[in-house]
């Protein structure tokens, strides 16, 4: 257990204990999926017809800002080889069906339908149309588990969307809330402020958002202010979520003296272009 | 007197029970989930001690811990200390009648809850409500039903000895 939980060394077998379980898995899967296609099929014609006109209105309306990305992200490629850095952005992932909650009641994890075999890696973010979902902790041959941004200690480094004010979103793993901790009494947070994702860590791309803020405590008693918010992303009902792959880590120097002599303007860059703060290196 | 079990029939009873743990259980429904393995571990260890001991326990509990995304061992370790209960207390059991066996395998279900729980909680999880209990008292409510049913003539035909 211990080898489990500290050094996480137990993953092989794990895997190969999976392999065995997965078979039942499925069987005891069958009866509740064939329920919702059941459910699916009987949906009436009027339905599917408002559901057909309103993804139609919908897709227009994206692919218009799609093509302004486009054309947005081919000008900041352009900028940004005048400059060290780069972005990130959710290119293109894979679209993977939750196929159930984890069982167990300590922690919020998902079930996804795409495993080694699709080339899933442990780290890779899940978001879906509105958010951030979470990350993938635990590959499987055929399946993935998710672990939710509302897990106790699931972190996700976030910006507030109003002022640029930079913060880490933590799980708080109780009733589907996150915490933003370490905020001093004096920052301006209000209630219904939007976190995005703020991209500096380099595995979330930025810009995705993440969680609202549903309320603000400021006790000058205490040392930081408390901030409760709630996921945007349909954490706790949805079907499909999308897996975007993982940056690609900086390349190796060729030896480390090199590096280290070499100054700092011509270092590859390390971390994604927006810095910002008062640590950003010239 | 019945025949002694077939590995055919403890082998079916668990793979029913293992089906049933696998059901999509999430919420609520999740923390009130009876543990039929358990069960079935408890009942095939008073019944047929030679067949299924601490052993088959700790394989079993891997199997759950690993289809139900825990903590490698958490079951395992709860199953094994059930079933040593089982196995030290095994000649009392025996000695009651249903009803009375059920409120002992309350007592194994639920130091094996308990187990589970104190693990998740010195490890940092939040604690899930009282609702948690209701898992070993429902298992323990099936007992008198799941006995019944593997101990029917049925399921334990006793075979013709061989002349």
């Amino acid at each position: 257990m211990i080898a489990d939980h500290r050094f996480h060394a137990l993953a092989t077998l794990r895997l190969s204990l999976n392999v065995l379980a997965q078979p039942l898995q499925q069987v005891a899967e069958m009866p509740s999926q064939a329920l919702a296609r059941a459910a699916d099929f009987f949906t009436t014609q009027g339905e599917l017809l408002r559901e057909n006109r309103d993804l139609r209105a919908e897709l227009l309306e994206q692919s218009a800002a799609a093509q302004e990305a486009t054309m947005l992200r081919a000008e900041e490629e352009h900028l940004l080889a005048m400059a060290p850095g780069h972005g990130r952005y959710a290119d293109h992932g894979v679209v993977a069906e939750v196929l159930y909650t984890a069982r167990n009641p300590f922690t919020r994890k998902i079930v996804v339908d795409k495993g080694l075999t699709q080339g899933i890696k442990a780290g890779m973010p899940v978001i879906d149309g509105t958010g951030v979902v979470g990350q993938v902790t635990s590959v499987g041959t055929f399946t993935s588990e998710v672990t939710l941004v509302t897990e106790k200690g699931q972190s996700v480094p976030v910006m507030l969307v109003r002022n640029g004010l930079r913060a880490i979103a933590v799980g708080s793993g109780k009733d589907g809330s996150i915490d933003i901790p370490f905020m001093p009494v004096s920052a301006d947070v209000r209630q219904g402020d939007v976190f995005v994702t703020s991209g500096i860590d380099g595995t979330y791309p930025p810009g995705l958002m993440v969680a609202k803020v549903s309320s603000v405590e400021k006790n000058s008693a205490y040392a930081f202010a408390r901030i409760v918010a709630h996921p945007l992303a349909a954490v706790d009902n949805y079907r499909f979520v999308l897996l975007l792959p993982l940056a690609p880590p900086p390349p190796r120097p060729e030896t480390l003296e090199e590096e280290v002599r070499k100054p700092v303007k011509e270092r590859p860059a390390h971390a994604p272009r927006r810095q910002g703060g008062g640590a950003a290196p010239r | 007197m019945k025949g002694p079990a077939s590995a055919g029939l403890i082998f079916g009873s668990f793979l029913v029970a293992f089906l049933f743990e696998v059901l999509p259980w999430s919420g609520t429904w999740l923390l009130a989930r009876p543990d039929l393995v358990l069960l079935l571990l408890v009942f095939w260890t008073l019944r047929e001690p030679r067949a299924v001991g601490q052993g088959a326990a700790f394989a079993i509990g891997l199997l759950m811990d690993v289809s139900d995304s825990v903590l490698l061992g958490e079951h395992a370790f709860a199953y094994v200390v059930a079933v040593y209960g089982a196995q030290v207390l095994r000649v009392r059991i025996l000695s009651f009648h249903l009803p009375e066996q059920s409120l002992h395998v309350l007592g194994l279900t639920m130091v094996a809850s308990c187990v589970m729980l104190l693990l998740n909680l010195l490890l940092g999880a939040d604690f899930p409500g009282f609702a948690y209990f209701a898992s070993p008292v429902l298992t323990a409510l099936l007992w008198a039903p799941a006995a019944w049913i593997l101990d029917s003539a049925a399921l334990r035909r006793r075979r013709e000895a061989p002349p």
